[in-house]
């Protein structure tokens, strides 16, 4: 007869059982693996920041054989990468129904070549809404983990204790803890990676700065401009005050963000600024965001 | 059953502190209630060494066997009636399991900790054995100690922290010690290098001691190349070596000594 402990013991192995079926090992730097996960039959995500090389990437499967993958897209911003591989894998995982609450059990599930699935175990420690990581994208939750991300885990699956995944695991967005890059953010990142290769980001080519009008309101004065920029060809100066950008008030640069996510690049959104403390209107056409490297 | 708390306090009963005099050293654990007391060889630095179980007792302890390569050595104290460690099966150890590590971390007696299995298997420059790597907080003299699962039977002895993960020789690799003894040894400190294998120190009486073999020689192959021919049962090795200007290969037939009792 087992008693609570080995019945607990015996669940977790079962689940880190399951949930490794879908987890490989990615080789795409030098020294240490980093894990994926199969996210759809053929597809491959992992955690952007461990690809430090576009060719002669290899992955280890579940079943100990190394095969070739080539990469699908890269978004730094969100820290997602996508590979694809010939094999197609085990079925994809199933998916947490929305986020995990405070205190909620996780495992992240990685992989590597010599000692197959690994596992570390702790619990969800913090969830919020919609969060713009330091890298530039925006994931649809941040969900911290207190749990140990070691080196080869990050890009690994992130599941509850009834083995569904949560997201995947970065050591890359944030100081202080581990974050899950949740499921719904992977789910339209795939999507625009394998149309695209990359995700397109709305683009002004302005530095702003938050202000504080003598009207209790709040603005962004324009304190760069890319020459040659969207704004600027709309006829953007130095000096300029933004006071809302598609009748959206924006009161700091996140505001801005919040604009360019719903009017993407082509669209053209109307902006109301300050410029010598009479009230201008000026239609700028939003371009995309220059990337890096 | 047993609850978690019955079986922390019965692994802390087997868990004995492990020191040279008063210098702080690391863990053990009471392998036979007739005083046989498993460590790490890298604890039992010593012919002879301070043991104290959980009651207090001290004694004074002979080491009699040291594997320094899976790095576990064998001391026996002078007691009867102790209570004993129940080895476990480490070879059906899944990832994931819940694990328990008890031991003497920064000299507090009796610590546990918890955590699980975060994988099995090989580790860069440790042998070609596989090892426990558990998702579990140690900290130096943690050494040593028991690494046992939900059920409180001990499945590894662990032995290293690496990149935060703790690293226990799994128990199988203890109970191959106990039965067959240490294996053969050259009795030398190496140090990889990009050529070989540099000898950093020889042990006074080792074989390595005995042949032609001096500090700075240079052994030509791999750590488990020299690993498999130690444990090919040969009583002399050849081996092949650099010294000096390095251009010229040398050879040096050593003699090894027949595997010694464990226990």
């Amino acid at each position: 007869m087992a008693n609570e402990l080995a019945a607990l013991s015996n669940a977790l192995a079962a689940v880190v059982e399951g949930a490794g079926q879908a987890v490989v090992a990615v080789h795409a730097r030098p020294r240490f693996s980093s894990s994926g996960v199969f996210w759809r039959p053929g597809i491959i995500v992992t955690a952007e920041h461990t690809i430090r090389r576009e060719e002669e990437i290899t992955v280890t499967l579940p079943g100990g054989s190394t095969v070739p993958a080539t990469l699908a897209g890269r978004d730094a911003g969100t820290d997602i990468a996508v590979l694809r591989v010939e094999a197609s894998g085990a079925a994809p995982l199933p998916k947490s129904s929305g986020a995990p609450a405070p205190g909620n059990l996780a495992l992240a599930i990685g992989r590597s070549q010599d000692s197959g699935t690994n596992a570390t175990l702790g619990i969800v420690s913090a969830v919020s809404g919609s969060w713009q990581t330091w890298r530039g994208g925006r994931l649809d939750h941040y969900i911290r983990l207190d749990l140990t991300v070691y080196p080869g885990s990050s890009g690994g699956a992130v599941i509850n204790v009834e083995g569904q995944v949560i997201g995947i695991a970065s050591s890359a967005l944030s100081r202080i803890a581990g974050v899950a890059i949740p499921s719904v953010t992977i789910d339209r990142i795939v999507e625009e990676l394998l149309a695209r290769g990359h995700v397109a980001r709305g683009y002004l080519g302005l530095g702003l700065q938050p202000v504080d009008l003598p009207d209790h309101r709040k603005g962004l004065i324009v304190v760069s401009l890319e020459p040659e920029g969207p704004a600027a060809k709309a006829g953007v100066l130095l000096g300029d005050i933004f006071l809302s950008l598609a009748d959206q008030a924006v009161a700091d640069t996140d505001d801005l963000r919040g604009v360019l996510e719903s009017h993407g690049v082509g669209a053209t959104v109307e902006a109301a600024v300050l410029r010598g403390g009479n009230p201008n209107k000026l239609p700028i056409l939003v371009g995309q965001r220059p990337r890096r490297g | 059953m047993h609850s978690f708390g019955e079986i922390g306090e019965r692994l802390r009963r087997l868990t004995a502190q492990i020191s040279i005099g008063d210098r702080g050293g690391g863990s053990g654990i009471v392998w036979n209630a007739d005083g046989l007391i498993l460590t790490n060889a890298h604890v039992a630095q010593r012919a002879e060494m301070q043991v104290e179980l959980w009651d207090g007792r001290r004694f004074r302890a002979p080491v009699l066997a040291r594997d320094p390569r899976r790095d576990l050595a064998t001391l026996r104290i002078p007691a009867t009636g102790l209570d004993a460690a129940s080895p476990g099966d480490s070879s059906a150890l899944r990832a994931g399991e819940v694990v328990i590590a008890v031991g003497n971390p920064l000299g507090f007696a009796g610590a546990l900790s918890t955590g699980i299995v975060h994988s099995i298997g090989r580790l860069p420059g440790m042998g070609r054995q596989k090892w426990i790597r558990a998702d579990v907080r140690l900290a130096p003299g943690n050494s040593g100690g028991p690494l046992a699962n939900a059920q409180g039977l001990v499945v590894g002895i662990n032995t290293a922290i690496v990149n935060g993960l703790g690293v226990a020789a799994p128990v199988s690799s203890a109970l191959d010690f106990l039965q067959n003894g240490g294996p053969p040894a050259l009795g030398v400190t190496l140090r990889p290098l990009r050529q070989g294998l540099m000898i950093l120190d020889l042990d006074p009486g080792g074989a390595a001691a005995a042949s032609s073999l001096r500090a700075g020689d240079v052994l030509l192959g791999s750590f488990d190349e020299l690993s498999d021919a130690l444990d090919s049962a040969q009583e002399v090795l050849r081996l092949q070596f650099l010294r000096g200007d390095r251009d010229q290969v040398r050879e040096v037939f050593v003699r090894v000594r027949p595997r010694a009792e464990a226990a």
